[in-house]
C-alpha cells in the first residue's frame, strides 16, 4: 500500500463505520476519494444497475442480488448515513423473504437480519427465533448472546448459547469457541469484582458534579437536580463499556449467579412469539374501526357555532411542529426546516405489514392497485413504468447486438479461412495468370 | 367527427384512437381512428399551435418513430411524414411557430425536425422553453443556437415527468419530488414543493389563470389520484385539493376498489377544464373550478397512454396502447 494512500484513509478514519467482516482497502480508498465531491456518476450507475437487477431477476436465488447490493452499499458508503439507503435496503430485504422458508437458515439471510438489527435488538432476536429465522445458525446465537452481554446480563447470554447447543446450530465449533470466550470473560470479571470488593469496603457513590445549574425552558419552574445519580448515569457508563472486562470497569456491577436463589421474573423465557412485539399488541379491549354512519347517523353533528369575536392568540402560541424559518426558503436551501416525523421503528413497520397481509387475505382490502406495485417499489428507490420498459428494451437490444456480433465473427472466420486457402493455393502456383483465376474460383467456392 | 361532449360548458368533439388491435372494445365510442398508427405503444401526442393553419398531430412511440398526421375538418387523418430515432421516443412538442417539432428519445438524443424540409437533425440543442430532458438526473435547458446546453440544473432524483408553459416549468421526479422553475431571463429553480400526493408521480400539466399566465399545475399519481396545486394561492388550505379518478366503481365494501395509474393530463385551451387518461382504459373530463366530473368515457380494452387537445379545443386525441403497468417478467 502506498504511503499517500495510507495517509488518506487515516484522515477520514473517524467517518468509517466498522463492519463485522472488515473492509476492502482498495474499495475504501476509492469510496473516500469519491465522496469528497458528492456522488460520482459511477456510483449512481452502479446503484441503478443493482436496482434494475433486483427487478429483472429471473433465477431461483433472488437473495443473491440483494446480498451483493447490500455488500456493495456497505463498502461504497463507509460513512453510512441516509444517502447510503442501507437501512431501507436491509429492511426491504429482510421483510421480503420472511415468507420464504428456504432462506430462513441461509447464512446470508441471517447475516442480513443481524445487520438490520439496530434499534431494539432483543425484540428482533426473539422475533427471529419465533419465526425460525437463523435458529440453526451459530452466528445468530452469537449475535444474540453478545447483545445480552453488552447489556450486562451474562447469565442470559449463557442461556442463549445453551439454546444454540440444544438446536445443534451450525457450525458447532464456532459456537463452542465463542461460548468458551464468554465463559472466560465472565469468570475474569467475577474474579476482578471479588478483588475490588476486598480492597475498598464502601463503594464510591456514583455522582456527577455539574459546573452550573441547568436552565429551564417554558413556564414550568422545574429544576434539574445538580447531582445526578442512579440509572441515568449508570446506563451512560454501560453504553461505553467494552465487551472485554478490564480494570476500568470497577463500577460495573456484575450479577453473581451464585447468590441468585429464586427464579424471578427476569428469567428469560423462550416462548414463541406470534408476531413481533409492540405496544399495540399489549392493548386489550381494543375496538375495531367501524363505519360510524352505519348506525343511523346520516347527518354530521353541526359544527360548534363560531364565536363572533376574534379570540386572542398569543404570538408565541403557535404549534411547535416546525422550526421558525426567517430566511425565505426559496432563496436559502442550505438550512431547511425539519419536518416532524412519525416515530416508528422498523420492527413496528414489519409488524404492521404482516398484520395488513393477514387482514387483507380473508377480507380483501378496500383498494387494490392495478399495476405492478411490488416491482416498482422493490429496491431502495422507486422505478416508473418507463424505466422498467426501457430496461427490457435495452436488454433486447443488447441481445440482438450480441447475436449480430456473433454473426459478424462467424463471417470473419469464413473469410479468414478463404484467405488461408487462397494463400496455400498461391504458394502452389507460381504463374500469375492462373493464380488470379484461382483466386476468383477460390472466392466462388467459399 | 363523433361528438360526445354534449355538455355545453365543455364543447369538445373527440377524434382519434390509435387502435392497434381489432377487437370489439378497442373503440367502444366509435371515435375516428387515426390511419396508419405506430407499431408500438404511443408515448406522447401533440397538436400543432394556432400559428399553423389546419390541425396537425404528432405522436411519438416505443417503435422509435415520430409520425405526423393532418387532421382534416371531417375528422379524417392523412399521414404526412415520419422520422426515426434509434431508441423509443419519450416526448415530442412543437415550436411556437409550428415549423419544427422537437423530440426526445431513449437514445439519449433530442432532435429538431423541420417539417418544411422534412429534415431531422440530431441537435445537442433544444429550445429551452420547450423541452426538458426526461429520465435524467439533471435538467438541461437548451438554446437552439448553441451546441452546448445553455444551462444544466442538478436535480435530486430522476425526472419522471415535466411540463412547460413559459415562463414556468414543473418537473416531477422520483421519490415524490416536485420542482418549479422560473424561465424568464436565466432559468432558475423557483421552489421545491412537498408533494400533495402519497404515491409515485406519473404526469404533470400546467394550467393558466384568466390572464393566460401559468398559475398552477395538476399532478397525477400512479394510484388514481390527481392534485390541483396553485403556486401562489390566496388560501392554500382551500384552493389546493386532490381528487380520486380512474378507479373501479367498487365503492361498496364487498369488492375491493381497483386503482389505476393516471397516465396523462391535458388542459382545455379555452375553458380551462382538464382531461385525464388512465391505465383503466378510460378518459375523463373534469372542471377543476367547480370541482365536478364532466364526463367519463367507455372503457377501452387497453390503457390510454397519452392525450391532447388541439389549439382551439375542438379536437381531443387520445392514444390507446399498452403502458407497461402489468409487466410480465
Amino acid at each position: 500500500m502506498a504511503e499517500g494512500g495510507d495517509a488518506e484513509w487515516e484522515l477520514c478514519k473517524e467517518n468509517i463505520q466498522p463492519l463485522r467482516r472488515g473492509r476492502d482497502i482498495s474499495v475504501l480508498q476509492e469510496a473516500l476519494t469519491q465522496h469528497q465531491d458528492g456522488f460520482s456518476s459511477a456510483i449512481i450507475r452502479q446503484r441503478q444497475s443493482f436496482e434494475t437487477e433486483l427487478r429483472m431477476y429471473d433465477g431461483d436465488d433472488p437473495l443473491d442480488v440483494w446480498d451483493r447490493y447490500i455488500n456493495w452499499t456497505e463498502q461504497t458508503f463507509p460513512q453510512g448515513g441516509k444517502e447510503s439507503n442501507l437501512t431501507t435496503l436491509l429492511e426491504r430485504a429482510a421483510t421480503r423473504f420472511t415468507e420464504e422458508k428456504k432462506y430462513h437458515n441461509d447464512p446470508r439471510y441471517v447475516d442480513l437480519w443481524i445487520k438490520f438489527n439496530c434499534s431494539e435488538p432483543l425484540d428482533i432476536y426473539r422475533y427471529m427465533q419465533a419465526q425460525g429465522i437463523g435458529d440453526l445458525q451459530a452466528s445468530f446465537y452469537i449475535a444474540w448472546s453478545e447483545e445480552y452481554e453488552n447489556q450486562g446480563s451474562c447469565r442470559k447470554a449463557d442461556l442463549v448459547y445453551q439454546e444454540g447447543f440444544k438446536k445443534f446450530a451450525e457450525p458447532q465449533d464456532k459456537l463452542t469457541q465463542f461460548h468458551k470466550a464468554l465463559q472466560a470473560r465472565v469468570s475474569r470479571q467475577v474474579l476482578m469484582n471479588a478483588k475490588e470488593e476486598d480492597s475498598d469496603d464502601e463503594p464510591k457513590q456514583l455522582e456527577r458534579m455539574s459546573l452550573a445549574d441547568l436552565k429551564h425552558r417554558g413556564k414550568k419552574k422545574a429544576i434539574v437536580p445538580v447531582n445526578r445519580t442512579g440509572t441515568a448515569v449508570k446506563s451512560l457508563q454501560l453504553q461505553g463499556a467494552p465487551v472485554l472486562g478490564n480494570a476500568t470497569n470497577s463500577r460495573f456491577v456484575i450479577f453473581d449467579e451464585n447468590k441468585f436463589t429464586d427464579e424471578g421474573p427476569s428469567e428469560p423465557r423462550f416462548e414463541p412469539w406470534a408476531a413481533p412485539p409492540s405496544s399495540s399488541r399489549a392493548k386489550e379491549n381494543e375496538q375495531k374501526l367501524q363505519k360510524w354512519c352505519d348506525y343511523g347517523h346520516t347527518v354530521m353533528a353541526p359544527p360548534a357555532a363560531k364565536p363572533t369575536f376574534q379570540p386572542f392568540v398569543e404570538e408565541s402560541d403557535q404549534p411547535p411542529t416546525m422550526t421558525p424559518c426567517k430566511i425565505n426558503p426559496s432563496v436559502n436551501t442550505v438550512l431547511s426546516a425539519r419536518k416532524p416525523c412519525r416515530e416508528e421503528t422498523p420492527l413496528k413497520r414489519l409488524q404492521e405489514r404482516q398484520q395488513q397481509q393477514k387482514e387483507t387475505e380473508p377480507e380483501k382490502g378496500q383498494e387494490r392497485s392495478m399495476y405492478c406495485k411490488e416491482l416498482l417499489l422493490s429496491g431502495a428507490t422507486e422505478f416508473c413504468f418507463e424505466e422498467l420498459r426501457a430496461e427490457r428494451y435495452r436488454q433486447k437490444m443488447s441481445q440482438d447486438d450480441v447475436k449480430g456480433q456473433k454473426n459478424a465473427v462467424t463471417t470473419n472466420m469464413t473469410l479468414l479461412n478463404a484467405d488461408l486457402l487462397l494463400h496455400s493455393l498461391c504458394c502452389l502456383i507460381p504463374d500469375t495468370k492462373s493464380r488470379k483465376q484461382y483466386l476468383y474460383s477460390g472466392l466462388d467456392r467459399t | 367527427m363523433s361528438l360526445f361532449g354534449t355538455n355545453t360548458g365543455f364543447g369538445t368533439g373527440g377524434t382519434g384512437v390509435f387502435g392497434s388491435t381489432t377487437t370489439d372494445s378497442h373503440n367502444p365510442m366509435k371515435d375516428v381512428e387515426v390511419s396508419s398508427p405506430p407499431d408500438d405503444s404511443i408515448s406522447c401526442l401533440a397538436f400543432s399551435p394556432p400559428t399553423l393553419p389546419g390541425n396537425f398531430l404528432i405522436g411519438g412511440s416505443w417503435a422509435n418513430d415520430v409520425r405526423c398526421w393532418e387532421v382534416q375538418d371531417n375528422g379524417q387523418t392523412v399521414p404526412k411524414a415520419q422520422q426515426m430515432h434509434t431508441g423509443p421516443v419519450l416526448d415530442a412538442c412543437w415550436s411556437d411557430d409550428g415549423s419544427k417539432v422537437f423530440t426526445a428519445s431513449c437514445d439519449k438524443t433530442a432532435k429538431m425536425w423541420d417539417l418544411n424540409s422534412n429534415q431531422a437533425m440530431q441537435i445537442a440543442q433544444l429550445c429551452y422553453d420547450r423541452q426538458l430532458g426526461q429520465n435524467t438526473e439533471g435538467t438541461l435547458f437548451w438554446d437552439t443556437r448553441s451546441p452546448n446546453p445553455m444551462m444544466s440544473l442538478q436535480m435530486p432524483e430522476r425526472c419522471y415527468c415535466a411540463d412547460v408553459v413559459y415562463p414556468m416549468a414543473v418537473v416531477a421526479t422520483a421519490e415524490r419530488g416536485l420542482i418549479v422553475y422560473h424561465l424568464e431571463n436565466q432559468p432558475s429553480e423557483f421552489r421545491r414543493i412537498d408533494s400533495p400526493l402519497k404515491h409515485q408521480h406519473r404526469c404533470v400539466a400546467i394550467f393558466k389563470d384568466k390572464q393566460n399566465k401559468p398559475t398552477g399545475f395538476a399532478l397525477g399519481s400512479i394510484e388514481g389520484r390527481v392534485a390541483i396545486h396553485y403556486i401562489n394561492p390566496p388560501n392554500p388550505a382551500k384552493d389546493n385539493f386532490t381528487f380520486k379518478c380512474h378507479r373501479s366503481n367498487g365503492t361498496n365494501t364487498s369488492t375491493p376498489q381497483d386503482i389505476y395509474a393516471v397516465n396523462a393530463i391535458s388542459f382545455h385551451p379555452v375553458h380551462g377544464t382538464l382531461a385525464t387518461v388512465g391505465s383503466d382504459g378510460r378518459f375523463s373530463f373534469w372542471d377543476k373550478d367547480a370541482r365536478t366530473k364532466l364526463k367519463t368515457s367507455e372503457q377501452l380494452d387497453q390503457p390510454i397512454t397519452a392525450c391532447c387537445f388541439n389549439h382551439n379545443g375542438n379536437i381531443f386525441a387520445y392514444a390507446s396502447s399498452y403502458d407497461w403497468s402489468k409487466v410480465q417478467i
